[in-house]
């Protein structure tokens, strides 16, 4: 036998009861690591469903009612509008191209809920006046999620013109609100934990628990183990 | 009890909330030159310098070793002021802010990867007893040439790391100087070298355990004011921003008499943050597991990291060193969501327009009206992160590229005041590229940086687990897994820098995706592994007999009798 077989090094064939400790405990520790952070999210993976926000159930009804037919009653062009303006709330989020449509769509439909003798302010350039039509024509009240659309009116609107709403905007629109309206969710994301919807607490905060107890452990274990088996480590 | 609670509740409503409504935007937000924050890093620099010369280092030897003499704990504290960077203390908190779920990969990748660290190296590494990751790979694998690749991998990762950082610097030096960007880079380049090129051989671990209480005092302040104004559960912030979350999923209606920026403070429901690989966030699991693992690989194999265990007395306090250092990361860890949330909640109002995702971390102190000096300290406290950070990589690219390439490989006869001059020119050199790339603003801080660690995944990362953990990898092997790693890490970042300047390469699309430059580790680094196993099986080359077993003796504790 050479040297080099005598003296062989592979994790997985210890030649040493020590070194067999070792990778035992080192492999435990591992499967745990891997499968508390890969499991869950593979989990995670294979639970999601696509779940729609309830401004997508309004906007999938009152969508087909409003997109081809003028004569649309008010109150589901109203909330189309109001969906409109869920979406440009997600401020964050939001792409600038898809912004650049969900204002045409929307200035195209506060112009057409606004009596045809008081629209010509929506014709300019967003102002108090046309601001305040786009209110009253939406109906949005000064309380609850309201007062935040209303906020968001005045950043929304654009000038009207007879192109305001395109083929392309009116084929870009459900695809839109569909990306930003339809969520990855499941009985995870659902259930709430201190607060947290609990994927997320599990994700920010367990794991790195468990990642600080995984490493106590292991230190003090691998402490044991080379007292048991007279390990004196180098100075 | 409720009366020691309502008096502590209006000393810190006096101290430390600013009670001003002002109305901002994201133009106001940036403002003027900031007297205030300016004083406050200043002091804070030359504190840090005050300390390294109190603790100077007599010698080399000392320098590195400092830490010999240093408790596990204390020890923790310098892995974990080393640690936290720009990426951690600006970067974890924009890629959530603006990624919403698939940031969590950073925060998961970037503590995670310590466990692996801990139970595959932080010991065995300790026991093989060399000074810096190329020494190990010189000596373990034999060769020169592997010693000098090692080497030119060690300045390559720290130059990628750098530029993140600087970054960060920059706009934070925006920020507090009120100046554009391309200035800030520039000024905050000189003066990082300056304080490098001052402190850099002063008493770096001590003044590390001082950077990390500062850095995380200046972190975790204006969390518990952000807390307590909004009403949310501030004892434990890091518990109470759930809230925050559910508020901001469900959507919160104005009118719980939180005001900032002048306005109610409310959200339209806003799942997309915290639901996992919304689309609306453009992120997919794939990169969410591509990142996560290419981060925890890295972390196992960024040469700065590993380079701290050689600064403890024995192995069993490199163990001990990484269990606090851990600790003491994930307490900015458990933190930085809690910036994120509260940025999503409080730039809602659209009058806030659009702000650096990158600065949110600060944007969301001012705009939760926190007091100014505060938010001051908060940004003195991420220049201090980037710079404490900085100058360790500066100093150790510094000296790789003086003792282990200059030195060691091309000019064994110089003398050292050659080696020191080398040393400067190297660390003056690196400074001036690094400020060049930061301010082709290539990406976000925690992108960036973590270019760094999927080039330590595919490259250090699988000559020290094969180079510990098998005997039989060898000098024909580990040449072939660098020349695989480092050619998937090439091939990653060409399509990368390609992609950005609006080049089309072919199959561009799936590269960009599948090895993007942010996590190209996780094809690299097992694409590396195999050719070292591969290549170290099929050839003649066998690690030398006095390598073997000083690894079975030394290392693993292997008693075999003769």
């Amino acid at each position: 036998m050479t040297d080099n077989e005598k003296y062989n090094v592979n994790f997985f064939k210890p030649l040493s009861e020590h070194a067999k400790a070792n990778k035992k405990l080192i492999i435990i520790l591992a499967t745990i690591w891997f499968v508390s952070v890969f499991g869950f999210q593979f989990l995670l993976i294979v639970l999601n469903e696509p779940t729609p926000e309830k401004s997508y159930i309004t906007f999938q009804e009152v969508w087909p009612q409003v997109v081809h037919n003028p004569e649309a009653p008010i109150e589901s062009k109203q909330e189309l509008a109001r969906c409109f303006l869920y979406v440009l709330g997600k401020n964050v989020a939001l792409k600038d191209n898809h912004r650049v449509t969900l204002k045409r769509a929307l200035s195209g439909l506060v112009f057409g809920l606004v009596p045809d003798s008081l629209n010509s302010p929506l014709l300019g350039e967003p102002s108090e006046q046309s601001i305040k039509l786009a209110q009253a024509g939406i109906g949005l009240s000064e309380e609850g999620f309201d007062k935040l659309m209303l906020a968001l009116l005045p950043t929304s609107l654009i000038k009207v013109s007879d192109d305001i709403m395109t083929k392309e905007v009116i084929d870009e629109i459900p695809s839109i609100m569909e990306l930003y309206l339809v969520h990855n969710q499941n009985a995870f994301t659902d259930f709430e934990f201190i607060g947290f919807p609990f994927h997320y607490w599990y994700t920010a905060q367990f794991l790195l628990i468990l990642f600080v107890v995984l490493c106590l452990i292991y230190a003090v274990v691998i402490d044991k183990t080379n007292t048991k088996f007279n390990f004196v480590e180098e100075t | 009890m409720n009366k020691f609670i309502k008096s502590f509740s209006i000393i810190f409503t006096l101290l430390f909330i600013n009670n001003n409504v002002l109305a901002q935007s994201a133009t106001t937000l940036e403002g003027e030159f900031k007297i205030g924050p300016a004083i406050i890093l200043i002091l804070l620099l030359i504190t840090f310098v005050m300390v390294g010369v109190f603790n100077r280092a007599k010698d080399t030897s000392d320098y590195w070793a400092a830490g010999r003499k240093i408790s596990p704990v204390g020890a923790g504290m310098a892995i974990a002021s080393n640690w936290m960077s720009a990426a951690s203390f600006l970067g974890m908190a924009a890629v959530m802010y603006g990624a919403g779920y698939h940031g969590l990969s950073y925060v998961v990748g970037w503590t995670g990867g310590y466990v692996l660290l801990l139970i595959l190296m932080a010991g065995q590494i300790r026991r093989y007893g060399k000074y810096t990751a190329a020494d190990f790979i010189g000596d373990r694998f034999y060769s020169k040439g592997l010693r000098g690749i090692g080497a030119g991998l060690a300045i390559f990762i720290s130059f990628s790391y750098c530029v993140g950082q600087f970054a960060g610097i920059g706009l934070m030096f925006k920020w507090i100087l009120g100046i554009d960007y391309t200035w800030a880079v520039i000024i905050g380049a000189s003066v990082v070298l300056t304080y490098t090129l001052i402190s850099g051989m002063l008493g770096v671990t001590k003044n590390m355990q001082i950077q990390y209480v500062i850095i995380i005092i200046s972190f975790l302040i204006p969390m518990f004011i952000l807390c307590y104004k909004f009403g949310y559960f501030y004892f434990l912030p890091q518990t109470g921003y759930g809230a925050v979350v559910s508020d901001i999923v469900n959507g919160l209606a104005p009118g719980k008499g939180i005001t900032a920026l002048g306005h109610d403070v409310g959200i339209l429901p806003s799942p997309e943050l915290a639901m996992p690989w919304d689309k609306a966030t453009g992120q997919t699991a794939f990169q969410w597991i591509a990142i996560c693992f290419s981060l925890m690989i890295g972390t196992a194999g960024l040469p700065h990291v590993i380079q701290r265990f050689y600064v403890v007395p024995r192995a069993r306090d490199a163990r001990w060193s990484v269990v606090w250092g851990l600790f003491f990361i994930c307490i900015l860890y458990w933190s930085a969501p809690v910036y994120s949330a509260f940025g999503k909640l409080l730039s809602s109002n659209p009058e806030v327009g659009k702000l650096a995702k990158d600065a949110i971390v600060v944007y969301t102190a001012q705009l939760g009206d926190v007091y100014p000096l505060i938010v001051g300290f908060l940004a003195a406290g991420a220049v201090s992160a980037a710079f404490s950070t900085v100058s360790g990589l500066l100093v150790a690219g510094a000296s790789a590229f003086s003792h282990d390439l200059y030195f060691k490989v091309i000019n064994p006869a110089a003398t050292e005041q050659k080696q020191m001059l080398m040393a400067r020119i190297g660390t003056i050199l690196m400074a001036a590229g690094v400020a060049i790339i930061a301010l082709l603003n290539l990406g976000l801080i925690a992108q960036l940086v973590a270019v760094a660690f999927s080039l330590a995944g595919c490259t250090i990362f699988p000559l020290f687990l094969l180079g510990i953990w098998w005997s039989g990898s060898n000098r024909a092997g580990a040449w072939a897994g660098v020349i695989a790693g480092s050619a998937v890490s090439l091939i990653a970042l060409v399509y990368f820098i390609a992609g950005k300047f609006g080049g089309v390469l072919p199959g561009q699309e799936f590269v960009n995706y599948y090895m993007n430059a942010w996590y190209f580790a996780i094809f690299g680094a097992p694409i590396a592994i195999l050719a070292n196993i591969v290549v170290s099986k099929i050839s003649k080359d066998k690690t030398p007999p006095e390598i073997v077993k000083f690894l079975a003796e030394k290392v693993h504790n292997y008693k075999v009798s003769s």
